[in-house]
């Protein structure tokens, strides 16, 4: 089966272009958590988005709207109110996570919310994408490679020691609270796309797999991007190829990815052992 | 002239704990200074008040003519303040020799800016005199402990800053790479016209450099050289 014919149906044309935008830019998130150690906020915006879809439920707005906005709000306090605590992002970040479930519980239960609506906001499905999920989607993406491309020596200096992007003279706090954000942000949108249990699709395995195997900081995000656009695409037309989930198809292929970057990182230390 | 760094009666709190409780320190222009004490003492709390990431709960810090309670603009001071903190393994992604050394010149670039190549003549400059010119492509992580140190050291020059502040700079080292660092540190203070202030665990390691020497102990400070 050739592209022209998948392409033919208007969904797979939206899930390729939201690929091709996410599969670049997502990635770059994905080295910053990983640089950062940033992965507890994931699981604790998974749920804020959870309290945010529940909340909507029980006021009959979008919970979908909702859940993106609670995810908004939460990554811009987080770092200002991590900071004030004196607690790293990873401590509070399991204060969020634990707090937002449980409340979201005690209004499913209270409000008589079914509970699968609520989780819905958990599963994306990114043959479901409208234009206005594309157009959101673009822009964030842009967001992030406007970011990377301007502040690139910011960027490099927090991701390698926040002490010594102080120590310099670089207003490291504002550099660390705008890729918290860029991540809540990402997140939010991610959880539409392919839905929170799938997000590391797009923003950690291609990020992963590109710390194994480059040398610098602008490899690493290069990398990234490629791999994420690679598992993207090979993801999407397999799953229609072979009739088979689409995200968990472009996990699959990220996964593949990671295992071959690992065996050429394998192989390369050998050459260099033997040279 | 006013002193490059002073601390008059300087305490610190942190959570329960007085980690410091009186500090009085005084670093002339031009001064090598060496603060010592046991692990634990206080010291890299000392160095993170003068460099303000730390506020004192009482007393008076001076750097450069300011007072750090007044001061709004600390990221400005900080870009006459090098530091090289103890050492750390844990690099985050890879990084060449030369980035790294360069990184000590971003905050005078300015936001934005890329590098110039008078920024990296100037990288390359520091990393000649510390002597790791040979290792510049190299990556930070396949150096030597002491290899390591030097690329910190170089990058906090970079900075062409006034004061040095180095946080047990020898730490993890073997006893000939750090005569070998502590000789360059005190070479490079000399030819840099830099005012130094030294913190280790180790007081015959830094009696021969230092111009005057504080003991640290129960959070107080006393001049002993």
């Amino acid at each position: 089966m050739s592209w022209t014919e998948i392409l033919s149906f208007p969904f797979m044309q939206h899930a390729l272009i939201a690929i091709l935008f996410a599969g670049i830019a997502f990635p770059m998130i994905g080295v910053f958590v990983l640089s950062l150690n940033l992965i507890p906020l994931r699981f604790a915006m998974m749920h804020v988005a959870l309290l945010g879809g529940a909340i909507g439920l029980f006021l009959k707005v979008d919970p979908l709207l909702l859940g993106l906005l609670f995810c908004i709000l939460s990554s811009m306090a987080l770092g200002p109110v991590s900071e004030k605590m004196k607690l790293g992002v990873g401590i509070l970040s399991g204060y969020f996570m634990t707090l937002t479930l449980a409340l979201a519980f005690i209004l499913i239960y209270k409000a008589d919310i079914h509970v699968l609506e609520a989780f819905n906001i958990l599963w994306g499905n990114i043959l479901s994408l409208t234009v206005l999920d594309l157009i959101i989607v673009g822009l964030i993406s842009l967001m992030i490679l406007v970011m990377v491309f301007l502040f690139f020596k910011e960027i490099q200096a927090v991701l390698y020691d926040r002490e010594i992007a102080m120590a310099v003279g670089l207003p490291e706090k504002i550099f660390y609270y705008l890729i918290i954000f860029m991540l809540g942000l990402t997140i939010a949108v991610s959880m539409r796309m392919i839905g929170a249990l799938l997000i590391d699709a797009f923003v950690l395995l291609p990020a992963m797999a590109a710390t194994l195997i480059s040398r610098s900081l602008k490899q690493t995000f290069f990398f990234s991007s490629l791999f994420g656009l690679l598992s993207g695409m090979a993801g999407l037309y397999l799953s229609f190829v072979f009739d088979i989930p689409t995200s968990s198809t472009i996990i699959l292929v990220a996964s593949l990815i990671i295992a071959g970057c690992f065996l050429f990182r394998r192989r390369l230390s050998g050459y260099e052992k033997v040279r | 002239m006013h002193h490059s760094v002073e601390l008059t009666d300087v305490h610190v709190r942190l959570g329960p704990v007085d980690v410091l409780s009186g500090i009085n320190i005084e670093a002339r222009p031009c001064e090598f200074i060496s603060v010592v004490g046991a692990n634990g003492a206080g010291k890299t709390t000392l160095l993170k008040v003068v460099n303000g990431i730390l506020k004192p709960s009482q007393g008076r810090i001076s750097v450069l003519g300011h007072d750090l309670s007044l001061y709004k603009r600390l990221n400005l001071l900080r870009r006459d303040i090098g530091v090289v903190s103890q050492r750390s393994n844990s690099i985050r992604f890879p990084i060449r020799v030369e980035e790294a050394v360069l990184m000590g010149r971003y905050g005078k670039i300015g936001l934005m800016r890329r590098p110039r190549k008078e920024d990296w003549d100037k990288a390359f400059e520091i990393m000649e005199a510390v002597g790791i010119r040979q290792f510049c492509k190299k990556l930070v992580h396949e150096l030597s402990g002491g290899e390591q140190q030097k690329v910190a050291l170089a990058r906090a020059l970079a900075q062409e800053p006034l004061i040095l502040l180095l946080d047990e700079p020898t730490t993890y080292l073997d006893s000939s790479a750090q005569s070998e660092i502590m000789e360059t540190i005190h070479t490079l203070h000399h030819q840099r016209e830099l005012t130094t202030l030294l913190v280790s665990h180790d007081s015959h390691l830094v009696e021969q450099y230092s111009d005057k020497i504080y003991l640290l102990k129960e959070g107080k400070s006393c001049l002993v050289k």
